[in-house]
């Protein structure tokens, strides 16, 4: 969870990217790597196989805003997608404060999206944790791609928890829409940090 | 078990700090990095100022964590150490408490039983501190209000 340090006051996130094999959560953080200046990012470290597949995870820290006199960090992760993985994706998901949900927008990858997502809430639980708790977005990715499901089934399928989130399309290897969402969960997470987290509760159009 | 936030007050810095000095003079040792073990940093102490202390935080959590859960399948709790050695430097890392581990980093100045021995005793002291920090309150002045839209801006701007 968050660390706050009066020292040198600095607040330090850790927003989690999830989801199915092959859905785009590394290409997410290549491009934000890519795009932001020396000065907002640190290393890009990423754990994978010789085939370019993420056996533990993607790591790459970006600074944000100055907010009430502190810095702001972010930490941002993936999870290996492939379904053999869950123990190396449970370690990863420890301590987070936002999540990003990373579908594949495929029809025929629907129905991992759905075990992937009810593989989120169980490894939730096993920290004690629900998604009630901690904030996060939902990222349709491949929108570039022909055999795409409309959003509203893409909706049905995964926004259907009480309280609906926000949800992005997106096609993160051309960029377009990986800085809405990080922008959306960062500031989520930030926001319950202060007062009451009121975009946990955002209304989507 | 569930994470909980970490709020280090002025004060629990000077006292993590007082400690990490300590060791690092009684050890030996280069660099102590203080690592919750979701991998956020929560403090340093050292020499080592060129190191990317971020990116071995990261590594060092998950590594400590792999090794936890290996010794879960084992039928051990946890194993308590973790320690590569280098040609040059090592890496020890050790248990604090449930919620952050302690690493250091030595050269051939020391040994691996020195840096254990002191590790353990400053393990105890800091995760008393952290214990305490995480028992207060998180204080009312900076995060009592929500946030306002002029304060939760778009934090980064995406290339045009």
């Amino acid at each position: 969870m968050s660390v706050i340090n009066y020292a040198n006051r600095v607040i330090d996130f850790k927003i989690v990217y999830y989801g199915p094999g092959l859905a785009g959560k590394t290409a997410n953080l290549q491009y934000i790597y890519r795009s932001l200046p020396n000065a907002n990012r640190g290393n890009m470290i990423s754990l994978a196989t010789g085939d370019d597949r993420t056996i533990y995870f993607d790591f790459l820290p970006v600074s944000a805003l100055t907010v009430r006199g502190f810095q702001t960090r972010f930490q941002l992760y993936t999870v290996p997608g492939q379904v053999q993985y869950n123990a190396t994706r449970r370690l990863v998901l420890r301590g987070a404060d936002g999540l990003v949900f990373v579908a594949d927008s495929q029809f025929e990858r629907l129905r991992e999206n759905v075990e992937s997502f009810r593989n989120l809430e169980a490894n939730l639980h096993e920290y004690e944790s629900t998604l009630d708790e901690i904030p996060y977005v939902l990222q349709y990715n491949k929108r570039d791609l022909p055999n795409q499901a409309p959003v509203t089934y893409l909706e049905f399928v995964l926004n259907r928890r009480g309280a609906r989130v926000p949800y992005f399309e997106a096609s993160a290897i051309e960029g377009k829409g990986v800085f809405d969402t990080l922008n959306t969960v960062s500031r989520m997470a930030l926001a319950s940090e202060f007062g009451v987290g009121r975009e946990r509760r955002h209304e989507v159009s | 078990m569930k994470s909980r936030n970490t709020i280090i007050q002025q004060q629990d810095a000077a006292r993590i700090h007082e400690i990490l000095t300590h060791f690092l003079n009684d050890s030996s040792a280069v660099e102590a990095l203080l690592i919750d073990r979701g991998g956020q940093l929560l403090a340093r102490d050292g020499d080592a100022e060129a190191l990317d202390a971020v990116s071995i935080c990261a590594l060092a959590a998950a590594a400590f964590s792999s090794t936890a859960a290996m010794a879960q399948l084992l039928g051990e709790p946890e194993f308590s150490v973790l320690f590569h050695e280098g040609a040059k430097r090592s890496l020890h890392v050790s248990t604090v408490d449930d919620e952050s581990i302690l690493l250091a980093i030595f050269d051939q100045r020391t040994t691996i039983g020195m840096v254990r021995l002191f590790a353990g005793e400053a393990s105890r002291a800091v995760g008393a501190v952290l214990g305490e920090a995480r028992a207060r309150p998180k204080p009312a002045a900076e995060f009592a209000a929500p946030l306002k839209d002029t304060e939760a801006r778009q934090a980064w701007t995406p290339p045009s």
